[in-house]
């Protein structure tokens, strides 16, 4: 039995297909994966991967598909969507309902960094370059499946061996209009050996957006050998939003992944991330913030592969969740048979402001191999009420005291990003949700 | 002046009292000691000045300035002057230490009218007062007393004392965990804090403490009461005789 919104997705597809970008063999692979996904339907709850998240049951409504972008945002209104974000200096990439908009975009980039909007890649690219640009790593994943077959536009990035650009590279994806609809963006990036970069994706609303909307962004990223990378990824969307992501990571030898996830707005967000060491020496630093109140719903899923002996892999995941509202974290460590030498430790906590919030937490580690070091710790508490007392006797009032020690909890996995002004950027976002979701108890007793 | 008026404490949903009856008056510009064994009801005393929560207070009254402090939260009662220098100072990581200071300073000028510090103004007066305890101001960017050593903590609370400015100073086992070079900065610091506007309050179970910051007055608490109170000899015959004499009048 299909649902509603499942026979609506599929039917979707017939109406839209000739006006997604690509040629002949991207429309063979796009009909395969609508194919694909019409067989898996949304995922659900007995789906061991989907325990917490029944998107069969949550995603009551399936929104037309954005194939082409019609808003035309201005530059201050971009600057007030990005809020923190705005000052940074960056190379900068926009997509406005799924639409690479060309105005808003950086005009050059360095030497070594190529970016070209995913739209024109399909539509400009030879067959099997196209085919290859929307096939997901992953195509018996419905969610990517559905990424395969709907992408419009995003970002394809080619940074060249050994190159270091000198600013972050941008990727603003922005919800504009007063329509409901379901935005496909996806972005494929390769990075050279020894490259070193960092890229940061903002997903916002624009003044006026639709309170109601639907997001699948999907990233493919092949690192090189001795590469590093740092990959933000902030979501701050706002209103009763729907954010379905997916990031596949491939790790070459002695290359190191970091990547950071911010999600504060959203009413239900899951951030899959599959990462795969491909040779010996790789490190992944995986590490993010989820804040969520009201009926929101917060799903990180990590599956990390230590396909090769030798990597180490670190998660540290932060949660502050308010009202009714439910985080989720699930951390699945492989290590292979050979994948000897292999150290894996994860890290979940959730902040409980209300006794009526939910934190589900699974670690899942499937060692095949004997010579490895792997842990996992999850928690979930109250505010300290000894630190409370501690920064009251300093004259802290409690409002301000509980919410310094909200702030002190995330701070630390917000720490881990290196670059300064996109840490002082995340933390700022943080701080905003802060003030404005977590009413303080005054007077409490 | 502080005075304490025959104050009974019990822990918050638990029947043992702690203190029975505890009298006490300390007056501006002068510094006090309280000495005594483990478990005499010290520490509860000094949380109690600060208003701790999990502690209730049965009888008796705490005067600050000839106003009751029993009914105020600690943030009002710091911004009346009182201020508690933890034996275990805490941890707060990621709250860089120099923004806990200022948020502190901050809201402690605002309640008492005065107009808030800049981040220069501010960032000035820290150096200034960090560098008399030794304190190098690059280890404050570091969230508050995170990795710190028991003596980086301790002077961590008297910076936090000086820059506050609080005109009633408790100091809990200020000492513990403290070596010789540490022990008298932190008395060094305390020291230059005495004024005569100012009181404090010195808990310590040790005599140590009292050869670097000579009090006026020392009292002995034990079983929940003050069983005697003289100058400053009487800490170095405590020395000597230790506590067994208070311990068996409890008996």
């Amino acid at each position: 039995m299909k649902t509603k919104a499942e026979a609506a997705i599929t039917e979707s597809f017939e109406a839209v297909s000739r006006q997604l970008p690509g040629g002949a063999a991207v429309r063979e692979e796009r009909r395969n994966a609508i194919g694909t996904f019409a067989a898996l339907g949304l995922p659900h709850r007995r789906i061991e991967e989907w325990k917490y998240t029944d998107l069969r049951a949550l995603l009551k409504e399936a929104f037309a598909p954005a194939v082409r972008g019609a808003a035309a945002p201005s530059e201050a209104e971009l600057q007030a969507a990005l809020g923190p974000l705005a000052g940074l200096d960056a190379y900068r990439v926009v997509v406005v309902d799924g639409a690479f908009d060309e105005r808003l975009s950086s005009a050059r980039m360095p030497e070594g960094l190529a970016v070209k909007p995913l739209g024109e890649a399909l539509a400009q690219s030879p067959d099997r370059i196209g085919e290859g640009l929307v096939r997901s790593s992953r195509p018996g994943d419905a969610l990517e499946a559905l990424n395969s077959a709907f992408a419009t536009d995003g970002a394809v990035v080619r940074i060249a061996d050994g190159a270091a650009p000198d600013k972050p590279v941008l990727l603003v994806f922005a919800r504009a209009g007063g329509e409901r609809k379901a935005v496909t963006t996806r972005n494929v990036i390769s990075i050279g050996k020894g490259a070193v970069v960092t890229l940061v994706e903002a997903f916002v609303a624009l003044p006026g957006a639709a309170k109601e909307g639907h997001s699948n962004a999907a990233t493919e990223i092949v690192i090189g050998e001795d590469a590093a990378v740092t990959h933000v990824k902030a979501n701050v969307d706002t209103g009763k939003t729907v954010h379905l992501g997916s990031a596949n990571a491939r790790i070459g030898a002695g290359a190191a992944y970091r990547a950071f996830q911010l999600t504060a707005g959203p009413g239900l967000a899951r951030n899959q991330i599959f990462a795969t060491f491909a040779g010996e020496g790789g490190r992944l630093d995986c590490s993010g913030v989820f804040l969520a109140a009201g009926d929101e719903h917060i799903d990180t899923t990590l599956v990390v592969d230590h396909a090769v002996p030798g990597c180490e892999s670190r998660e540290l995941y932060k949660g502050v969740l308010d009202g009714r509202a439910r985080g989720i974290f699930q951390g699945k460590v492989i290590v292979r048979p050979d994948a000897q030498k292999s150290d894996g430790k994860q890290m979940a906590q959730a902040l409980m402001l209300s006794p009526d919030a939910e934190f589900d937490s699974k670690p899942e580690l499937e060692i095949y191999a004997d010579d490895v070091v792997c842990g996992h710790g999850s928690t979930s508490a109250e505010i300290d009420p000894e630190l409370v007392f501690y920064c009251m006797s300093r004259g802290i009032p409690e409002p301000q005291a509980r919410a310094l020690l909200i702030e002190s909890f995330v701070g630390e996995a917000i720490e881990k990003v290196e670059d300064e002004a996109i840490r002082a950027a995340l933390m700022a976002m943080a701080r905003e949700w802060l003030s404005k979701r977590t009413a303080p108890e005054p007077g409490r007793a | 002046m502080l005075e304490i008026r025959n104050l009974h404490v019990k822990i918050a949903d638990e029947d043992t009292s702690i203190l029975k009856g505890v009298d006490l008056v300390v007056p501006k510009g002068e510094v006090h000691a309280i000495m005594g064994p483990n478990g005499s009801g010290k520490s509860t005393l000094a949380y109690v000045l600060a208003g701790r929560e999990d502690y209730e207070v049965t009888e008796g009254d705490i005067l600050w300035n000839g106003d009751s402090v029993l009914e105020m939260p600690p943030d009002e009662r710091a911004a009346r002057g009182v201020f508690l220098a933890f034996q275990y100072p805490m941890e707060i990581p990621g709250v860089a230490g120099i923004t806990f200071l200022r948020t502190a300073l901050n809201s402690l000028r605002k309640k008492r009218g005065q107009p808030e510090l800049t981040t220069p103004e501010f960032m000035k007066l820290l150096r200034e007062r960090a560098g008399k305890l030794e304190i190098d101001v690059e280890m404050l960017k570091r969230p508050v007393n995170v990795g710190f050593s028991g003596g980086e903590k301790k002077r961590s609370e008297i910076l936090q004392m000086a820059l506050l400015e609080p005109t009633m100073c408790v100091l809990d086992e200020t000492d513990s965990g403290l070596d010789i070079d540490a022990l008298r900065i932190v008395a060094d610091g305390v020291n230059a804090l005495r004024a005569p506007d100012r009181a404090m309050l010195v808990i310590t179970h040790y005599q140590r403490l009292l050869n670097y910051i000579v009090p006026d007055k020392v009292h002995v608490l034990a079983n929940g009461r003050i069983q005697r109170t003289g100058g400053k000899e009487l800490a170095l015959e405590l020395e000597r005789s230790g506590y067994a004499e208070f311990a068996s009048k409890a008996a």
